[in-house]
This record gives structure tokens, sequence and C-alpha cells, in this order.
């Protein structure tokens, strides 16, 4: 199990990597939503083998369970991630309404000018 | 009652920041606000005083404790560090006052800098790796949030770069907590030091310690990470951009501060070097960038780099004294270029542009405003006896002290260009005969707005001539975070 | 988008909100220690007023939650807060939390309550609210209308500003325009 999501977090990761360093604004998107999916995968790693054991519900039982720490430490980072990723598409959508363009090249060519009329 | 005062500087911004933002565009919230600010510059304070000489306070959240419930602990150092994050907070908040009439400004602005202060004031208090994590979310969010408020069409481009490397930084931090916690089982502070003492000297912790490095220098602009700053910073409205450049990168500096000298073992000196070495290339290439710029806020943005480059340099020294030094210099820092951007802000009320081709004549229009920013100039560069020439000397000293001939090099120069950087300011905005708008005194407003920059100034002078008071309680509170055995000890066995 | 035009959508919509939401409170109130809880119930309230949207449009969604979404977070923090804070004033550390065991209540039997289910209603408004936010702002944006409404407009933007879709739209009839609520 822990070779299987070593490889995963990683490929993840690479997808993650990949995809920020693209221009366009929606596959930025998709990496930074990838990059954040891989380090909770990571997290999720760090409560060691689950095999045998069963969730951290207790429920009078007392079956061997994973360590639930990890969890609710991803818990928090997906609530965070999701309200930074629903900022990022705001901001990607305005940023797209103003400049006309949904390309992270062309918005930062320094040939680009500031239009006249916003000058003042 | 006690641990209502602990839990103060936390609760009441974030109180503060949910009633103004229920109270929608009322008029008393700029009173409510202002009160709030400087309440929480008196708590701090308070607690400033409690924390000299004695062990740090703890509070365990719901009543558990340390080594099993979230902890807040206010030693000296966090507790001057929320002092000098309410006295900006503080300075920004007055400003923007003065600047704008309540109806002009965007009624979000005072809620959201409510909201940045609990995330930095949390960040300051927290003894546990993921509070910490949440505590940088909270803080990023808001600043996210009023970046791009009031920022217009063209410029709010700006913003992406720092979302984007703010949000790999998040990431990286979040893998960092993770491998922390498959290292040591635990993410409180105490409790990692404990066990990180059986791992020293092994190449996993000098890994964990590289990874720190990275994502805390990114948070604190350190090179090569710093492309989110310098674009994004003039974008910002005058107080608020103030505000940041006083607090923002420092949180970072203050938790490479809080886990290279506290968590971490002592004896990492590939980390440590490397640090360093980054420093000076932090500062080396901050002043270049800022003589580079031709706009005063686009030069002091590239200056908050360049000092960051001083601080982590004397972390990176890491002694005691040269950890001192840093913590004196993060004082002295936060006041000193906080003031700048306030008078850049009245800058560009006085001449409408802030841009030094098109500004000038201003030592004759408003001498006060030219002493003001002279002295505080002059004090950025490091010339005797303000207060930015203790901090410089005293990480100078340890540098010739550990004989690292380069390093020193490059601290000399970087003041030297500093030095120049601010004189081009000088030269294009007071000295230049031409205005092109002309000097528009008849705006009332730039008097209160200069006021506050005067406040702020006499306190930076308080502190270099009083340094050898303020060079006391950073060497106290460099003495309280290097003696990891007793807060180990006080954390897990003693207090909560 | 062209939403509101199903009439089976509709029908079945206006119906299955009602399950959605007493679903939504069913977890809320289970949470404490079984799965469930705020966060978890608020979303899924927050996802019956997506269903609205989709099925009746952005406008009439906002109109079932008469209440500005900003406020609502604000008020579920504000609780949350306060019930951290109630402790600290007997004495007790911050987000201590209490409970009781009322036994024999008329037709609710055995009934354990404590102070972590105010905590998490607190939550639930937040999480209604923050999601409700941005739901509406992104449904607004692709129905052609402003991101704010008028009264958020008032309240949420200084005198100087203007509505970015204003600007931007190439003739200003392509926004609908809206009444005052």
């Amino acid at each position: 199990m822990m070779w299987e999501t070593a490889i995963l977090v990683g490929l993840m990761f690479g997808g993650a990597c990949f995809l920020i360093l693209q221009a366009s604004f929606v596959r930025i998107l998709f990496g930074f939503i990838l990059l954040s999916n891989a380090a909770n995968l990571f997290l999720l790693a760090m409560s060691g083998r689950p095999d045998g054991k069963s969730a951290p519900v207790l429920q009078g039982n007392s079956a061997p369970a994973v360590d639930p720490l990890p969890q609710a430490l991803i818990l928090t980072a997906i609530v965070i991630g999701f309200g930074v990723i629903a900022y990022m598409v705001i901001l990607l959508y305005r940023t797209f309404l103003d400049q006309g363009t949904a390309n992270a090249c062309e918005l930062f060519d320094p040939r680009r000018e500031r239009p006249k009329e916003d000058a003042s | 009652m006690k641990d209502l005062v602990f839990a103060l500087p936390i609760l009441l911004p974030l109180l503060t920041a949910i009633v103004a933002l229920l109270a929608g565009r009322r008029r008393w919230r700029r009173w409510l606000i202002g009160l709030s600010a400087t309440a929480q510059l008196g708590v701090a304070l308070v607690l400033a005083h409690g924390a000299y000489g004695q062990p740090p306070q703890v509070l365990g959240l719901g009543g558990w404790a340390a080594p099993y419930g979230i902890v807040l602990v206010i030693d000296l150092l966090a507790a001057i560090m929320l002092a000098l994050g309410a006295l900006t907070a503080l300075a920004a908040i007055l400003f923007g006052y003065a600047e704008l009439p309540p109806e002009d400004e965007n009624p979000l602005r005072l809620p959201l800098i409510q909201f940045l202060v609990t995330g930095i004031n949390l960040a300051f208090c927290t003894a546990d790796l993921f509070n910490l994590f949440v505590a940088f979310e909270v803080m990023l969010i808001a600043s996210y949030a009023l970046l791009t408020l009031e920022a217009d069409d063209w410029d709010i481009k700006q913003a992406f770069p720092y979302l984007a490397l703010n949000l790999v930084g998040s990431t990286l931090f979040l893998v960092a907590a993770g491998l922390t916690y498959g290292m040591f089982g635990s993410l409180n502070f105490a409790q990692i030091a404990e066990r990180a003492d059986a791992l020293a000297g092994t190449p996993q912790l000098t890994l964990l310690a590289l990874l720190f490095l990275t994502v805390f220098g990114m948070k604190a602009g350190v090179f090569p990470l710093f492309y989110w700053l310098p674009n994004s910073y003039p974008i910002l409205p005058s107080p608020v951009a103030a505000l940041y450049a006083g607090m923002l990168t420092k949180v970072g500096v203050y938790v490479l501060l809080r886990i290279f000298g506290q968590v971490l073992p002592p004896d990492l000196s590939l980390p440590h070097l490397l640090m360093a070495w980054l420093a000076a290339a932090t500062m080396i290439f901050g002043v270049l960038g800022a003589v580079s710029r031709n706009f005063i806020r686009g030069i002091l943005s590239f200056h908050i780099l360049s000092q960051i480059g001083y601080m982590v340099l004397a972390i990176g020294l890491f002694t005691p004294y040269a950890l001192a030094a840093a913590i004196f210099y993060i004082i002295h820092h936060i006041v000193v270029k906080s003031t700048l951007f306030l008078v850049g802000g009245t800058v560009v009320v006085l001449n409408r542009t802030d841009d030094l081709e098109k500004t000038g004549r201003l030592w004759l229009a408003t001498p006060v405003l030219g002493v003001i920013f002279l002295l505080q100039a002059l004090s950025l560069a490091g010339i005797p006896p303000l207060s930015g020439f203790w901090g410089k000397y005293m990480i100078i000293v340890e540098g010739l002290r550990q004989q690292e001939w380069v390093l020193v090099f490059c601290a000399l120069l970087a003041g030297v260009l500093t030095l120049f950087s601010m004189l081009k300011i000088w030269n294009g905005a007071f000295w230049a005969a031409a205005a092109k708008e002309g000097v528009h005194t008849e705006e009332r407003r730039w008097r209160p707005m200069a006021a506050v920059a005067g406040g702020m100034t006499v306190i930076s002078l308080g502190i270099g001539f009083g340094a050898e008071f303020f060079l006391g309680v950073a060497h106290e509170a460099a003495r309280q975070l290097l003696d990891r055995p007793a807060y180990i000890e006080f954390l897990l066995r003693g207090g909560g | 988008m062209k939403t509101g035009d199903s009439y089976i959508f509709r029908a079945v919509g206006s119906f299955l909100f009602f399950v959605i939401n007493v679903f939504a409170v069913y977890l809320l109130l289970r949470g404490h220690n079984l799965p469930g809880g705020g966060f978890i119930g608020g979303l899924g309230s927050a996802l019956s007023l997506i269903m609205l949207s989709l099925a009746f449009g952005v406008r009439e969604a906002q109109k079932v939650l008469r209440v500005d979404p900003t406020r609502l977070a604000a008020i579920g923090l504000l609780l949350a807060v306060v019930t951290g804070m109630l402790p600290l004033v007997v004495g007790e550390p911050f987000l201590r939390h209490f409970h009781w065991k009322l036994e024999e209540l008329p037709l609710l039997g055995t009934l354990e309550v404590g102070t972590p289910l105010i905590f998490d209603i607190g939550i639930f408004l937040v999480v209604v609210g923050v999601t409700a936010k941005m739901i509406f702002v992104l449904f607004r944006s692709i129905s052609g209308l402003t991101a704010l409404n008028p009264s958020e407009w008032r309240r949420y933007a200084a005198d100087l500003e203007e509505p970015v879709e204003r600007e931007h739209s190439r003739s200003s009839s392509e926004l609908e325009t809206e009444d005052e609520p």
C-alpha cells in the first residue's frame, strides 16, 4: 500500500507541476487543484498502513483504528484549499474580464501597455 | 480571568472583524475599530511586560494540556511581535482614516485588516505546527482579498503571481507538516524539539530543515522565491501596503527564528550555511531591484527584500548574539519600513503620483515630511545613531567574528546601495525643482497623514536612542528562544 | 447557461429541497460523536441551494435564502466564537465545552445536549453562508447579472466603485437590470 501511495503522490505532484507551468488559465487552475490534492494524499499516507484497521469512529468496540489525526488535518486542509481555489476561480475570471485574455504569457507580456484612459 | 488576557490578542481582532462586517457601512465602525486596535496594542504591551524574564505563558485550548491539545504559548519574542503587529495595524488604520473619507473606502477593508491581524497574531502565539499552517492560511486568505479588493483593472493581474507562489508555499508547508508528523508522531513544538534531539545530525532532519527553509523562506521573501512580493505590494492602497510591508514577510522571519532557534536542534550546519548565503543574495538582489525602480512604492517594496536579507543572515549565523541581532533588526525594521510606506502614501496625495519623474518640490512645500522621510531613510540605510545602525552593526560584528568576509562585504554593499536608492527618492520627490502636477498642499488631509507617519518616526527614534533597552529585550528574547531544555520541560511537564 | 427551463427538474427540485435540508439538519445533530457535524451539514444545505439555482435560476435561490450570505457567515462565526469564549468568563479555558444529560423528557426520552452543538450550529451557518456566497457570485456571473445584487452593492462597495461587468459589457443593455428587493 505504501509504494502505491508514494508513486501516486509523485505522479500527482508531477502532473500538477506540469499543469501549473502551462500558459492557459484553466490548466493552471487544474494544476493547483491537483497540487492541493496531492498534498492531502501525502498527509493521509502519514496515518500509517490501513491494513485491517477500522475507520476512527468509536462505537464501543475496541478494534484497532487508523490514526485519526492526519485525517483531521486533511479535513482542515481541504476546507482551506476549497476556499483558496474558489478565490482563484473568481480572480482568474475577473482577470479574464478585465484584460481580455486567458493566457498567462500574454497577460504578463511586457509589450502590453496600460490603456491610456486608466492612467488618471 | 488570566486565560482571557492571553486569548485576547486573537479574540479581540476576530470579534472586531465580525462586528465590523455585520455593521456594514455605519459611521461608528471607524471608532470601534480604532478603539479595538488601541486596545490590542495595550494588551500586547501588558503581555510583553509580563513575559520579560518569566517562563512563557501557556494557554491550552479546551483545557487540554500540551502534547495532546492545541496550545498557545506567549513568550517574550511572541509578545514583542504581537506589540509590533498591533502598532503597525493601528498606524495603518489611522492613516487610512486620514487618507479617505468613510464613504470612499471599501467597507470590507477594515474587517479584512482585522482578519489579517487575527491570522498574524495566531501565527505568533501558536506552538503547534498545524495550527501554524491554519494561522498562515487565515492571514494569507485575508491578504489575497485585501490585495484585490481595491485594485484597478490593470493592476489586478499582479495578484496572480502572489496567489500562485503563496499557494505553492502553503502546499509545501502541508507536506512539511505531514513529514514532521511521520517522523516525530507529533506536531507540538516542544514534543518535536524533544524527539528531534535524538535524530540530531541525521540526513532526514537536514532534509526536513531544508524543506522548512524553503517554505518559510518563500513566505519571508528570500532569494530566489521572492517574485511574488515586489510587483504586488505597489498595487495596494497605501495604508494596507504599510501593514503588509511591516508585518507579512516578518511573520516568515519570525517562524524561521522559532523553528530553527527553538524547534530544530542547533547543530544543522548545512541549512544554516545555506540560509546565510541565500540571505546575502537576497540583500544584493533586493537592493539592486530597488535601485532599478523608478517609483517610490516600487523602490520600497524591493527594499523589504533587501532588509529581510539582513534578518535571515543573522539567523543563519546562528549564535545567541546573532539571534538577538535578528530580533532587534525586526523591531527596527517593522517600524521604519511601514513609516516609509506611509510617507510614500502622503507623497501620492501631495503629488498625485509617486513616479519619481513627475514628483518634486516637496521639501519647499512640507519640510516636516522631508525630515520624517530623511530620518527614516537614513535609519534604513544604517546611519548612527538611528535605529537601523545598531542592528546592522551587531550583524556585521557577528559576521566578522565568524570570519565570513564575503557575507560581511555583501551586507556593507547592500547598506551603501540602500543609501543610494533612498537618495534617489529624496532627489526625485523632495529636492527636484519641477513637479509636473504641482504640489497639492491645499488638500487638508495630508496633515493628519503626515502626523501618523511622524508618530511612528518618534517611536523609531526612540528605538535608536533607547537602543540599550531594546537590545536588552532582544537578548532576553533570544535567550528564552534558545533555552530549549527549559521550554520542553516547561511545556510538556511543568505548565499548561 | 440557461437555467429554469425544465418543468420536471423544477417540480422535483422544489420537493427535494426540503428532503436535502432535513438530511442536512440530521447530519448536524448527530455530528458530535458520529460522522456528521456542522461542516458537512452546511455543505448539504448549500447543495440544496445549488440545486435551486440550477432549477429556478439564481435570483429565486437568493430569494429563498432571504438573508445576505456574508452576514449569515458572520453571524455563524460570531456564534462559534462566543460559544468558545463563554467558558473564559467563568474561569475555564477557551473552547472548553460542557455536556448535560437530560433524562425522561416528554416525547424525547433521554437526551444528551452540550455546548458543542451551539458551536456546530455556528459552523453550519458559516459554511452555508460562505458556500452560498461563492455559488451566487459564480451563478450570477454566468447568467449575465452583476456579481453583487443592489442591496449587497450598497453594503459592500465604496461610492467610487463601478461594477466590473458594467464597464466591460459592450452595451449596458446586455446586463439584466434588477429591481430593488
